[in-house]
């Protein structure tokens, strides 16, 4: 639908916008990268053009602080929850939504409320729990309370509200239990949907802070997030190996989105009507 | 789905079958310790004992002035970051939509590119930008727009509007995502037939676009709204413990001070939960039942 | 077909939650293995590697881990543990000494007493024995002194015109504001660089002259003239453009070792952070702590910080634990002095140990400092005017409460220190419930 006609004043101030918009956007990326390569003291001083430092300050990422373990770590457990998590979410998802009644309307209704719990109420209870069988300092503390997400449920259902009842019923007059039909039917049609999920579980488990940072006691467990909170509490700041950090932990979920983005927008799709 | 029988008991059982692993965890992992953390809010904490007190936390909640203040920056944050963000957003959209469709595809992930930093690292890097001696005072001050630095984050009116900007450029992308994806849902034959009934674009958009996007404005009002009560991440590393002289003190903050920090009252910080869900909740209540009302229309 | 399906889902989920408890219950102590939390690796970690490296030797089926967790998570973290019973505990951590009366007296049973394990106190410094004593039972072991100088930088001294050996001398603040107005006046660095969000150059004048913040009661009395005073100056240095302004702990350790401040107050385990930089060398000198004029009791001499080792008694491993810090901590033999003696060269960590201050480098000039000064000589004879503090439990929260309506009285928003100090008063009884 075009509006305006080319080269309009109106135009051009769109155009503008959207420049300014994406430089605002871009610029800590850019900063970052170019952090990486400077000395401590001139990352903060605002020097624009990239140094010498790189292999130096990554050295520094790599033994003073064991960069390759964190990133390992993180990376495990946000695959883990990932993994767990679609399973049980769009199971879930898919029976509030195609097998629809009263009692499990009011179900879900109690998991929407809680959405708004802030986590801090239920840390203390939480910990005490994992501390109980054990399970504290391990991944599982981190990955299991982190495996059903009422937003992940709540999105799904949306997708499957979009998939079309009648070719569950044709499967059915074929003879096909409901499991077989939900994985070999439903699902693969649905990737979009099962994309976008496993794109937003996985960021928010990778960036997660607070409970990891209550539950992890030794340093070989630490995640990203953690390790850099560290630095930036240091005595001295090591300010070039933690935009390397910083670098590092972003670029994972850059590649997820970039090269996931058409199924993650679909999804977003299905899910917004 | 059809009552007969046991073929729909059959398929009941199913429905229940998929969603149980969810119930699992959700008994587990929410309702358990939200239960167990009543026990705490009526007992008042003292390292490794504690003494009932009965209603003693709110009675003390009722004279704590900071939490209050707490409270009140989380509103603050609330009226002027969520409107300037969804407009932003809202903008953002309607231009990669309907006014340039050039690179739209690049300018969508270039805008939802902060979404993907975690909170700890975003927090980081705009504390070291907005520090006294850091990169926004090193540019005014070389480019003379300034002759001394701005202590940023020693001033309390700075600090909010840090917060406030680092929110802004956190968020905006992924709403305006949302809105992107629900103007493209809006059928264009709605608009031809509005074009040719002559009315005008400003009246299109009012009339046309904006309804039909309120459900996705409703959804991205009412998810802000809750993030922007449990707000810790940033006053936390930006700000340093919702400095400064509790400037940008949240109640999230204030919470995990009390129960971490201060005295390790566990009790206090469980009343002073409750009262952030109850907020919360009435927030999110008041927002559905006004926007989603007006959607129906 | 379908019951088969949903046995297979239940057989995997369990599998999986099998398979992880499997992978990750390999952290169950081993037999001899110390785990011990500190924070900064450069100084107290470094400390405890040279004291792993002494009882290796006699104890080779030893195993150390070392954890680095920065010091504003290290009490959360032991807080959280302490509520779950003891799980996830390390077996030794270092705790700064302000905070120690707040977990004796918040978890009483959870940490050992060393004094019951044979370990003798005389032979630490008294004013560090005194926060980790409950009755008859003594709990840490004291590290690291926290004895304070002014902190000068000879050359910007020597630029304004003024010889440094001149002011190589106990002062009183008004001498030491003068001195800040002329080095301002010549050079434009302000006298100190101060971390603004911070309470220690407070406490440090405060602590000078032998004032507390909490009456014997425990309850909360900043209305002394030692802080009213303190608070005066502090606003009179702040008025007079003497203070550089840096937000946080890292701002200001660079705002000191770039040039953008001509000195500052602060203690000895700062020797490690100004050595760091080696175009440092030859400019700084320290000299006493400036006296509080008009306060009885006021010296020359303050503490600001210090930490000590504590051993949890629930430790998996603390017989271990005490063995270790016995012998290399707590013992005079030569292994032992020589320890002490190294990690004050290598960091500048100055422990309290008093047979460790017959060691050489305690007396040894130091060529990094202007003139070889004797730093450690200096640092060791103040430390023995230092005058106790009492902490309480609540310290952390007063901490708070003043630093942030000193704050507020620097920008203006308070008028007068009596407003301040009831600003800060409110603010404790407030948010500790008092």
């Amino acid at each position: 639908m075009n509006v305006v006609r080319k080269f309009s004043a109106a135009r051009l101030l769109m155009w503008l916008i959207l420049i300014i918009g994406a430089v605002l956007s871009l610029f800590p990326f850019f900063w970052m990268t170019i952090g990486m390569t400077l000395n401590p003291n001139d990352v903060i001083r605002g020097v624009i053009k990239p140094g010498s430092e790189l292999s130096l300050n990554w050295t520094k990422a790599t033994t003073n602080y064991n960069l390759g373990l964190f990133f390992m770590n993180s990376m495990k457990i946000a695959l883990l929850t990932v993994f767990f998590g679609v399973i049980v979410n769009s199971l879930a998802a898919y029976g509030f939504e195609k097998y629809k009644s009263k009692a499990r309307e009011r179900v879900f209704g109690i998991l929407l409320l809680t959405m708004i719990i802030p986590s801090i109420a239920v840390v203390i209870p939480m910990f005490k729990m994992f501390s109980f069988f054990s399970l504290l300092n391990t991944p599982s503390a981190i990955i299991l309370p982190s495996i059903m997400s009422v937003f992940i449920i709540f999105f799904m259902r949306q997708n499957f509200s979009m998939f079309p009842s009648e070719i569950m019923e044709a499967a059915r007059v074929d003879g096909a239990g409901e499991m077989v039909t939900f994985v070999r039917i439903v699902s693969p049609s649905m990737k979009a949907s099962f994309a976008s999920a496993a794109i937003y579980m996985f960021l928010g488990q990778w960036n997660s802070y607070l409970w990891p940072l209550m539950t992890i006691m030794s340093d070989t467990g630490k995640t990203l997030p953690i390790a850099m909170a560290s630095m930036m509490s240091a005595y001295t700041i090591e300010y070039g190996a933690l935009m390397i950090i910083v670098c590092i932990s972003v670029i994972p979920v850059l590649i997820l989105f970039l090269t996931m983005q058409k199924q993650f927008v679909a999804g977003l799709l299905g899910s917004v009507k | 789905m059809n009552k007969r029988g046991s073929y729909y008991r059959y398929l009941n059982r199913f429905g229940w079958l998929c969603i149980t692993p969810a119930i699992v965890f959700f008994l587990i992992f929410m309702a358990y310790p939200i239960l167990s953390s009543l026990y705490y809010m009526t007992r008042k904490w003292k390292g490794a004992s504690n003494t009932f007190v009965g209603l003693g936390n709110f009675v003390r909640m009722s004279g704590d002035s900071f939490f209050w203040q707490a409270v009140g920056h989380n509103f603050i944050y609330m009226a002027i970051q969520i409107p300037l963000m969804i407009l932003l957003a809202l903008l953002l959209a309607v231009i990669l939509n309907q006014g340039i469709k050039r690179l739209r595809g690049a300018f969508r992930t270039v805008f939802f590119l902060p979404c993907v930093t975690s909170l700890v690292a975003y927090s980081v890097l705009f504390r070291i930008l907005f520090q006294t001696n850091g990169l926004l005072n090193n540019l005014l001050i070389n480019s003379h727009i300034l002759s001394e630095p701005i202590a940023y984050l020693a001033n309390p009116f700075w600090a909010n509007v840090t917060i406030i900007l680092a929110l802004t450029w956190r968020w905006t992308g992924y709403n305006m995502v949302f809105f992107l994806v629900g103007l493209q849902n809006i059928d264009t034959e709605i608009y031809e037939a509005a074009e040719v009934d002559g009315a005008s674009k400003a009246r299109q958009f009012f009339r046309i676009t904006m309804p039909l996007l309120l459900p996705v404005i409703l959804f991205s009002a009412v998810t802000s709204t809750s993030g922007t009560m449990q707000l810790f991440d940033e006053p936390n590393i930006l700000t340093t413990m919702g400095g400064p002289a509790n400037a940008t003190m949240t109640a999230s903050l204030y919470i995990y001070r009390q129960a971490f920090v201060t005295n390790s009252d566990f009790g206090y910080a469980t009343a002073l939960s409750y009262v952030v869900v109850l907020i919360s909740g009435i927030f999110a209540y008041i927002q559905i039942r006004f926007l989603g009302n007006r959607g129906e229309k | 077909m379908k019951k088969g399906f949903k046995i297979a889902l239940a057989l995997l989920v369990v599998a999986a939650f099998v398979c992880i408890g499997v992978t990750s219950c390999s952290n169950k102590p081993k037999p001899s293995k110390v785990t011990i939390w500190c924070w900064d690796p450069n100084f107290n970690g470094y400390s405890m590697k040279a004291a792993e490296a002494v009882y290796v030797k006699t104890h080779p089926e030893v195993t150390f881990d070392i954890v680095d967790i920065p010091n504003d998570q290290i009490e959360p973290k032991i807080e959280a543990a302490l509520q779950a019973n003891g799980a996830g505990l390390p077996d030794i951590a270092l705790v700064q000494d302000f905070s120690i009366e707040k977990f004796l007296q918040n978890y009483p049973k959870a940490f050992a007493d060393l004094k019951a394990a044979g370990i003798d106190y005389s032979k630490f410094a008294p004013y560090k024995v005194g926060p980790m004593t409950v009755g008859k039972s003594i709990y840490g072991i004291p590290f690291d002194t926290g004895s304070t100088g002014l902190w000068l930088r000879a050359d910007y001294i020597k630029k304004a015109g003024l010889k440094p050996e001149d002011y190589q001398k106990p002062m009183t603040w008004a001498q030491v504001i003068k001195l800040g107005e002329i080095v301002k006046a010549k050079t434009g660095k302000p006298l100190f660089a101060y971390e603004s969000d911070s309470f220690d150059t407070l406490r440090i004048m405060v602590q000078s002259s032998g004032g507390q913040f909490f009456n014997d009661k425990g309850e909360l009395d900043i209305n002394s003239d030692a802080v009213k005073k303190s608070l005066v100056i502090l606003k009179e240095l702040n008025d007079k453009g003497l203070l550089f302004m840096a937000e946080g702990w890292s701002n200001w350790v660079n705002a000191l070792n770039n040039d953008q401040s001509a000195g500052f107050l602060d203690a000895i385990w700062m020797v490690g952070t100004v050595k760091s930089k080696p175009e440092n060398k030859g400019k700084w000198m320290v000299v006493p702590t400036p006296l509080l004029e008009g306060v009885p009791g006021a010296a020359n001499a303050s503490n600001n910080g210090g930490s000590s080792w504590f051993v949890f008694d629930k430790a998996a491993n603390k017989k271990v634990a005490i063995d270790f810090l016995k012998s290399v901590w707590a013992s005079d033999s030569p292994d032992s002095l020589a320890f002490y003696n190294d990690i004050l060269k290598a960091c500048g960590a100055m422990g309290t140990f008093l047979p460790s201050q017959s060691q050489p480098n305690y007396t040894a000039q130091d060529d990094f400092f202007y003139g070889n000064q004797a730093v450690f000589k200096d640092f060791s004879s103040w430390m023995a005017k230092v005058p106790t503090l009492k902490y309480t439990a609540n310290y952390n929260s007063m901490r708070t409460a003043v630093y942030n309506a000193t704050l507020l009285f620097f920008q203006g928003k308070y008028k007068t220190v009596d407003e301040t100090l009831a600003a800060a008063s409110k603010e404790y009884k407030q948010t500790t419930g008092q």
